[in-house]
């Protein structure tokens, strides 16, 4: 009998142990399982506290983002980017509206270069952030080059989950600049791409996930409202620099301009000038060398803003202090030149027409430093160009300026007309962006010519103003006639 | 406007620098930068082919005078083939045809360079 108890016994104990180990296995089942939901919840909360941190960070970066200045906020944005990805390294890159080319124009940790062919020199004389900082900001990449190209071309945000085998990472020797994980969003403002605002590497070597793209995303849609207004400002406000440079240069040129024609005995003057907003620097001036001759000077300087201005200033007290007593104009430009050289920069230069008018020979005396050549009508409406040698002033050295320079004299028959012009005159526009042209010009100083000199500058002027029709004047317009009275 | 597209070629001890586009204050700085690399070479027989170049600023003229001087200082020359009626225009008006020697087509232009 006993082996039935036996049996009876040890499928009791069989029994048992297996239920104590499905409960242990349970038991186990439930305990991990608590911890799954425990951790779950940790990450929840940690996401939740980084929400709530990102979304005061927002906060942060739009209290007074009208007030600060553009680079001050940019630097907010990024500081806040890398605080909610908890990223090492970010930059921001903006688009450039004139190349098309997003270039970076914030960083904050040691970001690594994004272009393949740059590689940081390890010996160099500034420190190593410098030096790699130097080469972010030297790159530019245009739309659709690289990764911060793609994603300003295809304004979607790119996450790199393991930059070590992704392709499209540049793969870095110095270990600091190595990329294991990045994200890259697009900044825009409705439906302009502004820049890409990019982070790199997570501070506890883990890759970046999903949720880190959605809440740079976010961050950067927010940003971009404020970035895109502080850009506009800052547009605004460099207009307004410029716009005061320029209204500063007209108000030095328009005193330089003789306030009044002189009045000769014997010749009638007619000029016109009509400033220019954008460029220009023409200039003309009459001297009064002694009775009998008189100074007639036309110039167009190059340089915009407060350089040409001031370039005309010297100009003109040069050219009134040589010509004082000299009525040899080929004389007085090659001093000029002498002169001028010396102040001027090489990127501008002055073509210059001087003649002396001699009164009782009837006679001009002309040289022409690279300006466009004076006109000659004569009484019956024919037209003759009066040409000479001779090289804009400030463009070569001045052994070769004085060889090139030549003087003409010109007789002025009685009832006979010289005409002399700036260059916007005659590359005046149309709508249509066509130039009025010099055969249009000679056209009018044929037709125009019979009743004198103040009427042939109106004939020209009506027939410009006529032609160009609203458009506004991109240069300056200069036109002086001279004629000789008939007795 | 077109941007300038620059293609050197060399013909004998002639470099011929090929412009193609308008030559202004953007331009510029990458034909000096091509003079600059000749001229380490030690090669300062240039000549511009323009017959595609559609604009040239006056900056550019003035820097291309400094450039020819400096070339003829080193024995050699910076010449002009091929330019616009429009370009050669302006290239008189300044004066600089008298300074710059100007040639209708690069065969005759190569044509007049000493050589060494």
């Amino acid at each position: 009998m006993s082996e039935p108890v036996v049996q009876a016994t040890s499928l009791l104990t069989y029994l048992m142990a297996a239920t104590q180990l499905l409960l242990a296995a349970g038991g186990a089942y439930m305990y991990f399982r608590w911890q799954k939901l425990r951790r779950l919840h940790d990450q929840l909360l940690q996401e939740k506290e980084v929400i709530f941190g990102f979304v005061h960070d927002v906060g942060e970066v739009f209290a007074e983002a009208d007030m600060i200045e553009p680079d001050l906020l940019l630097k907010r944005v990024l500081f806040y980017a890398l605080r909610t990805t908890r990223a090492s390294a970010g930059a921001i890159y903006l688009l450039d509206r004139n190349t098309d080319e997003l270039f970076a124009r914030a960083l904050s940790g040691i970001f690594p270069p994004l272009d393949h062919a740059l590689t940081p020199s390890t010996a160099t004389p500034v420190s190593k952030s410098r030096h790699v900082e130097q080469l972010v900001r030297s790159v530019s990449f245009a739309r659709g080059e690289g990764m911060v190209g793609q994603v300003a071309d295809l304004n979607t945000p790119l996450l790199i989950a393991n930059g070590d085998v992704d392709p499209r990472v540049p793969k870095h020797e110095i270990d600091f600049l190595r990329i294991q994980s990045m994200l890259l969003v697009p900044m825009r403002f409705h439906q302009d791409v502004l820049g890409v605002l990019t982070v790199a590497n997570r501070i506890d070597g883990q890759p970046f996930a999903q949720t880190d793209l959605n809440l740079l995303q976010a961050l950067a849609d927010q940003a971009s409202a404020a970035i895109h207004y502080a850009g506009l400002r800052e547009t605004i406000d460099e207009k307004k620099r410029i716009d005061h440079d320029l209204a500063l240069a007209r108000q030095i040129q328009s005193s330089l301009l003789p306030k009044e024609l002189p009045r000769w005995r014997g010749v009638e003057i007619g000029a016109f000038n009509q400033p220019a907003q954008q460029i220009g620097g023409d200039y003309f001036d009459f001297v009064e060398i002694d009775e009998d001759h008189l100074g007639i000077a036309i110039a167009d300087v190059s340089g915009k803003s407060i350089g040409g201005a001031l370039l005309m200033s010297i100009c003109r007290s040069v050219l009134r202090a040589q010509s004082a007593g000299n009525v040899h104009p080929a004389e007085v430009l090659k001093s000029l030149n002498r002169v001028m050289s010396r102040d001027i920069s090489d990127d501008m230069f002055v073509t210059m027409l001087y003649m002396v008018y001699d009164r009782g020979a009837g006679r001009l005396k002309v040289a022409r430093a690279g300006h466009e050549k004076p006109v000659l009508v004569d009484s019956s409406g024919q037209i003759r160009l009066v040409e000479s040698r001779g090289t804009a002033i400030g463009m070569t050295d001045a052994d070769t300026f004085d060889e090139l320079l030549e003087e003409v004299e010109v007789p002025l028959g009685p009832g006979e007309l010289l005409v002399c012009y700036t260059d916007g005159i005659t590359e005046a526009m149309d709508g249509q962006g066509e130039e009025w042209g010099t055969e249009r010009f000679f056209d009018a100083c044929r037709d125009g010519s019979g009743p004198g000199a103040r009427a042939l500058v109106e004939t020209i002027r009506h027939r410009l103003d006529r032609f160009v029709g609203d458009q506004p004047p991109y240069d300056d317009m200069t036109l002086l006639a001279i004629r000789r009275e008939t007795p | 406007m077109r941007e300038c597209q620059i293609k050197l070629e060399q013909v004998g001890d002639v470099d011929v620098v090929h412009l193609d586009g308008a030559l202004d204050a953007y331009s510029f700085p990458r034909l000096e930068k091509s003079f600059g690399e000749l001229k380490e070479q030690g090669r300062m027989r240039i000549l511009l082919e323009c017959s595609h170049l559609d604009y040239i600023n006056s900056a550019s003229l003035g820097a291309l005078i400094g450039y020819a001087r400096k070339a003829r200082e080193a024995g050699g020359d910076l010449k002009l083939a091929g330019l616009s009626p429009k370009i050669m225009s302006i290239v008189e008006l300044l004066g600089f045809d008298k300074i710059l020697q100007i040639y209708p087509d690069s065969q005759l232009a190569i044509s007049k360079f000493t050589h060494a």
